[in-house]
């Protein structure tokens, strides 16, 4: 047996630790975004939803080979990516929804760090804190040319780090994801 | 020395080790039985060995079938219940025989599967691992669309400001720019 399934097992085992194995529904960083109804599922371009002990996992299996990614994913307890193609549909009822979501956020002890509204599109960055430590990330989007994205990262947060990791990499070399893309149903 | 006429030659005793070990013979043949192990050292020694190999057997997990395998054979279509066969008296021989293919098929089944699962492990994470960096992509695409870099002007003034902000505020001193570029 090679070493990399070797230490997939032992990962794998060390997630069965129930520490480890906290669902992400418990984080205070976590937003349901499905309750939240902002996109309709069954349109979605792109929809992520990790947990922490699948985080865990990747953080694992990148740290040779791209160690600042795992350094990211290892703090990481859940993140949730919902990409919504706006063209063609109704974008003040999408305005809407997105504005409802902002205010649950604020209503729901988020901090509002950054919002920007450029040539028509919206972008908002709120933040959910304890003391001076980032648990959670949540950035809203509107494109009404393009897209509406929604992101929640919910974990032990360098903003910095994360910021990085989001400029090296580019939705065009990555969007091609192959099967599991989405949810299962 | 002569035997008497009912008692029980090696090979005849031999053959009926294995279901006198389950007691499925009948009260006199388990006698004959019996009475021939225990004066034949060589026969209760294999007496001793198939008892050993069947309690060993015994000991073996039971590994479960996947529900949905059973459901895929039930959506088969056939919805036949097949019996397991009779036992038939097995000759001692075979019980060895039995016994390692038996481990074999454990052995090298659980094996089988355990590489699968590995693999299929592999491939998930290798599946998250994309989903993670389209993740990270997104938020990179969104904030430079947005005209922000979060590694300069937003995790300066935005991100980490209020952070610290908060931090000395606690400690009582409220200066600090306001991070908020209101709509």
């Amino acid at each position: 047996m090679s070493v990399k399934p070797l230490v997939l097992t032992i990962v794998l085992l060390c997630l069965a630790i129930p520490g480890r194995a906290q669902k992400p529904e418990s984080q205070p960083g976590y937003v349901p975004i499905e309750e939240l109804g902002l996109f309709p599922r069954d349109k979605l371009e792109v929809e992520i939803n990790l947990d922490g002990p699948v985080l865990h996992m990747v953080s694992a299996m990148t740290r040779k080979d791209d160690p600042g990614f795992s350094a990211v994913m290892d703090g990481l307890k859940s993140i949730q990516v919902q990409v919504f193609p706006v063209k063609g549909t109704d974008t003040a009822a999408l305005k809407t929804r997105i504005d409802r979501a902002v205010h649950w956020l604020e209503g729901h002890g988020w901090k509002s760090t950054v919002r920007v509204r450029e040539q028509g599109q919206e972008t908002y960055i709120y933040l959910k804190q304890t003391g001076d430590q980032i648990e959670g990330l949540t950035l809203l989007s509107l494109d009404p040319k393009d897209e509406a994205v929604v992101i929640n990262i919910v974990g032990r947060i360098d903003p910095a780090e994360l910021g990085r990791l989001g400029q090296s990499l580019h939705v065009p070399q990555l969007k091609n994801v192959p099967e599991g893309k989405k949810k299962p149903e | 020395m002569a035997r008497p006429h009912d008692a029980l030659a090696c090979e005849e005793a031999l053959d009926l080790l294995e279901p006198y070990l389950d007691g499925d013979l009948p009260a006199g043949e388990m006698d004959r039985v019996r009475r021939h192990l225990e004066a034949c050292p060589a026969c209760a020694a294999e007496l001793a060995l198939a008892a050993r190999i069947q309690r060993e057997l015994r000991a073996l997990p039971q590994p479960d079938c996947p529900p949905e395998v059973i459901e895929r054979v039930r959506r088969a279509g056939r919805g036949e219940v097949v019996p397991f066969p009779v036992r038939e008296r097995v000759p001692r021989r075979r019980i060895a025989a039995a016994a390692a293919l038996v481990a074999l098929a454990i052995g090298g089944g659980s094996l089988f599967v355990h590489i699968q699962h590995v693999q299929q492990q592999q491939e998930q994470v290798a599946q998250a691992t994309r989903e993670a960096r389209l993740a990270m992509a997104y938020f990179g695409k969104v904030t430079r669309k947005a005209g922000l870099d979060v590694r300069d002007e937003v995790l300066e003034k935005r991100l980490v400001a209020p952070v610290a902000r908060s931090v000395s505020r606690s400690l009582g001193n409220t200066d600090g720019a306001e991070p908020r570029k209101e709509l």
